[in-house]
This record gives structure tokens, sequence and C-alpha cells, in this order.
């Protein structure tokens, strides 16, 4: 009895090791292209490209980020491309979560003719993938001027469907009393809006929000389109860009890389609980 | 009201571009040509039914979805469950294994672009670990190889984000469940393919869902890797198809009937996505 009882323990906590193992094996293979980036940022090329890759730089090597810095033709357009993807990452979640919210807001609490069907007509947009309609929406863009523009840029991804769809879940269960109590009080609908259903709304905001600005600080295709001048490129334009003119040195690269990181990898450290925001995906359609 | 601001944008930027995009597919319209576009009927589908490019590129897209598609499903679910079965640093592998999904697809197919290097880590790796030495596995050159290298990209970059999904589906399953189980003598294998998995069954075709929808637009990582030299046509997908018929080709009919094609397949796995999120909700009675 007890004879067994130990194998059985022993078969344990041989299965237990397995799978930190496993796990550490996984861990290690998914961090290093990642510390293969941070520490080639730091190396001259020459040293990238020894046999075996050396691991640890000997020293900070900065005129890397210097060289990704001013870029090919010594212009520091680096800077400014980089601003352009925060205004444009930033304007577009802004106003996605205001959208969102007022929008989510007006389906979950208020009863007016129509509103399923608006309802249904937003849902459907989350089945028109942009990559299906990116060529028309490239053409109406063009004919509205706005082809090399912030507007350009930003205005076609403000109305979210699935930013609506995550506001009104969260709002549908917003207690009716209180926004009672502030009618009767006197507060005028806006207000309500600014003072009580906003500030309220914190994690679903900050899930909304982060969702917008890293699919405009990743997106690649649509500035492709409708982006022609250097000044107005965001980094990914840059990144393709540099690496079509001067894919000759790694360590420029990856010292690119890294700078084009750094704000998602802060975000990412600081507000991590909102990257994957699992109840938004999984709360099903209810109500 | 509250919700007038949003209908004018979604009217703008998605009901008219896709209405457009059934006109559009039926004119010759060509982006230098001054000449106004004719009607051409179904002449662009039939072009592209006909089109070996075409095929070309179906194929590729479908090879690069099946192939990412189900190890991204196996290996999530894998560590997952792993995750969940240990008692410590559970949320130390969960940040690490998403912290790729962090990086742009720009960075992560930059970096991967030098990994494959003939002289990269791509190579350093596979030859120690077959014992040879020096043998270049042309990541970036021969067909099958550079679908994989793409598939590879992908896989690393979205492996994270899917254990995590799991885990919280795992999460969410009641302790008791197991528990009763456990006494009723099940070992750690029944436990999970009697208990665990079946009730992990909506969060599965979620992910699977999720990731075809996924996968059927890859467009950023095929475009970073022709545009660094490698040949185009073994992955050359849908949308890089699109972008190229469209800004390097400029038939603007064409591609636009190729739009339509790929929405066709992509509104039926996004619309089976809505039913099966709909349904998500398991009863643990």
């Amino acid at each position: 009895m007890s004879a067994q009882k130990t194998r059985s323990w022993y078969v344990e906590k041989a299965f237990t090791l397995l799978i930190w193992m496993f796990l550490i094996g996984a861990c290690i293979l998914i961090l290093v292209p990642l510390v293969f980036m941070f520490t080639a940022s730091a190396m001259p090329a020459r040293h990238i490209l020894r046999l075996p890759y050396p691991w640890i730089p000997e020293g900070f090597y900065w005129p890397n980020f210097w060289s990704g810095l001013r870029g090919p033709e010594g212009t520091f357009i680096f800077i400014r491309n980089a601003l352009n993807s925060l205004i444009v990452a930033g304007t577009v979640s802004f106003f996605t979560v205001i959208l969102s919210s007022l929008t989510g807001y007006g389906l979950a609490k208020f009863q007016f003719r129509g509103r399923t069907l608006v309802f249904m007509l937003i849902m459907a947009t989350m089945m028109i993938p942009f990559e299906a309609i990116m060529i028309p929406l490239y053409m109406v863009a063009m004919r509205m001027g706005l082809q090399d523009t912030y507007a350009g840029l930003i205005l076609p991804f403000l109305a979210n469907a699935f930013g609506v769809f995550l506001m009104r879940q969260y709002l549908i269960t917003f207690p009716d009393e209180i926004l009672d109590a502030a009618r009767i009080d006197g507060a005028s609908e806006p207000r309500i809006f600014a003072r009580i259903v906003l500030p309220s709304s914190g994690p679903a905001i900050a899930t909304l929000a982060i969702l917008a600005f890293r699919s405009q600080w990743d997106s690649l295709l649509w500035p492709l389109l409708v982006i022609q001048s250097d000044e107005m490129k965001t980094i990914p334009l840059y990144i393709t860009k540099f690496m079509a003119e001067t894919h000759s040195d790694e360590g420029i690269m990856m010292a690119v890389a890294v700078m084009a990181s750094i704000p998602m990898i802060v975000l990412f450290l600081t507000l991590s609980k909102y990257f994957v925001n699992t109840e938004g995906l999984t709360s099903g359609a209810k109500g | 009201m509250f919700v007038i601001p949003s209908l004018i944008l979604f009217s703008a930027f998605s009901f008219f571009p896709i209405m457009n995009a059934f006109y559009e597919s039926f004119f010759n319209r060509n982006l230098l040509s001054l000449r106004p576009p004719r009607f051409v009927g179904w002449d662009n589908y039939t072009y592209l039914f006909r089109s070996k490019d075409f095929w070309l590129s179906v194929q590729n897209t479908l090879i690069f979805t099946l192939g990412t598609f189900l190890p991204l499903l196996v290996f999530s679910l894998i560590l997952a469950v792993f995750i969940m079965s240990i008692s410590r640093f559970r949320r130390f592998f969960q940040m690490a294994f998403y912290s790729p999904a962090v990086l742009s697809s720009v960075v992560a197919a930059l970096i991967w672009l030098l990994i494959f290097d003939p002289r990269g880590l791509a190579n350093q790796g596979m030859n120690a670990l077959l014992g040879t030495a020096g043998i270049n596995y042309n990541w970036l050159s021969t067909t099958g190889m550079l679908r994989l290298s793409t598939i590879i990209v992908y896989f690393w970059k979205y492996i994270g984000y899917f254990t995590v999904i799991f885990v919280s589906g795992i999460g969410s399953i009641p302790d008791t469940l197991g528990e009763a189980a456990l006494i009723d003598g099940a070992n750690r294998w029944t436990l999970f393919w009697h208990v665990t998995f079946p009730l992990l069954k909506p969060t599965t075709m979620l992910v699977s869902i999720m990731t075809m929808i996924q996968c059927l637009k890859t467009f950023s990582t095929q475009y970073m890797f022709t545009s660094a030299g490698a040949p185009t046509r073994p992955i050359n997908v849908i949308t890089l198809n699109i972008y190229n018929t469209a800004i390097k080709d400029y038939r603007i009919g064409r591609a636009t009937a190729m739009s339509i094609l790929l929405f066709v397949v992509m509104f039926v796995f996004t619309w089976l996505q809505l039913r099966v999120s709909r349904t998500e909700d398991v009863s643990y009675t």
C-alpha cells in the first residue's frame, strides 16, 4: 500500500518536472528573438555576423541608435515619423473611446425606434474585414482629397464596431437607478455621460484605448496606400523604407526596431492587464 | 443623438466602401487611365477564376492559414494546460509567452529576417541541433522553407495571445469539477481529456475561428519578406496580391473583385465567430 503510494508520488514529481522543463524550454525559444533584438541593437554589424552569435555585447554601441535616428539621408525623419505614429495612434484611440462609449451608452440605456436595427447594422460592420474594403476605401479617400494627410490615416478607423459592442456590453449592466437619480437632481444628459458614465467605465475604456492604439501603431497596409511623402510616413513605413534602402547594417536595423517598440513595451509593462481582455472577447452578444 | 456621429462614420467608411466595392468589381477601372471605366459585367471574376496567379495566391493563403492555425491551436492549448497545472510563476510564463505580441508585425518580420539570414541564428540553431556544420537551410529562398518561415514568424507572434485566452478559459472552469474527478480516481490525462477539454470546446472554437480570420488577412510579414528580396510567388497571399494588383498594376476593378471574394470567405468565418461567441456560456451543472 505504502510502496504504491511512493511510486505514484515519484510519477507525479517526474510529471511536474517535465512540465516545468517544457515551459522553460518554450519560454527560452520564444524569448530568443527578443533577446537577439536587444543585444544586436547594441552591437556593431560586424559583431552580429560573427559565428556563433556573441550573445553579450562588448559595451553599448551607440552609433546604431544615432544612425537609426538620423536616417539614410541624415534628415532625422525618424523623429517626425515617430511623432506621426503617436499622433495618429493617440487621436484614433481617443476618439474611438469617446465615440464607442457614446454609441454604446445610447444603445444600452435609451429606448428609441430602430435601436435593434442600428445595433445589428453596427455589428454587421464587424463582418466586413478591413482588408476586403481597403481598395474601395482608398478610392473614397482619394476622392475626398485625403491622401497624404493625417485625416486620411485617422478618419477610417474612428468608428469601431468592436468598441461599440464592448462599451454596450459593459454599460448594459450599469445601474439605471444612478442615472435616474442624477436626472432627478437636474443633471443634463451630456453631463451625466461625462461625469457619471465615463468615469465609471475605466477598465473597458483602458482595454479599448490600448487595443485601438496598438492596432494603429502596428498598421502597415493602410498607410502604404494613402501616404506618399516621407514627412507623413508612420514608423512601420519608415522601417520598410529604411530596410529597402540600407539593408546592409543589421545593428542599425535592430536599433530602429528597439526604438519603434519602446512605447509598446512601456505600455505593456505598466498596463499589461488591459492588453488581453478576454472578457471583452468572449462575452457574447447577450441581451 | 448619442449614436448619430458613429452611424455617419460607419456609413462613410464601412457601408459605402463595401457597396462601392461590389459596384466597382464590375468595371475595368484603371488607376492611371483617364478613360471612364467601362462596365465589364462578370469579366473581372471570370478573369480571376481562370488566372493561375490568383489560384496560386489562394493556395498560398490556404497553406499559410492551415499551417499556422493547427500548430497555434495545439501548442497554445498545451502551454495553457501546463501553465495552469503549475502552482507558481503562472503570471510570469503568461507575460513571457505574450511578449512577442507586443511588438508590431513589421518589427517582428525585421527581427526574423536577420535570424533567417544565411549567417543568422536560424541556421546556427539548426546546425547545432542536427549536429551538422555550415549547412544553409535557405530559409528565405526555397519555396517550402520560405512558406515555413512566414508561418514561424506568425506562430511566434501569436502563440502567447492564444495561450492567455486558453488560460482564462481553463480558469473559468470551477475547481470543484477537477477535485470531484480526482476523488473519483481520475488521473491527469483522463481529467484533461474527459473534463477540461470538453468544457474548453467553446474557447477552442473561438480561438480556431479567430486564428483563421487573422491568418486569411496576413500581409505584413509577406510584404516585408518580399521587399527584403525574398521571391514573391511562394508567399504571394491574397492581401499581397490585392495590394500589388491595385498599386503596382493599377487594376482597381480586378483588385476589388479579389477583395469581394476575400470578403465573402471572411464574412462566413466572422459570422461563425459571432455565432460561437454567443453560445460561449457553458453551464457547469
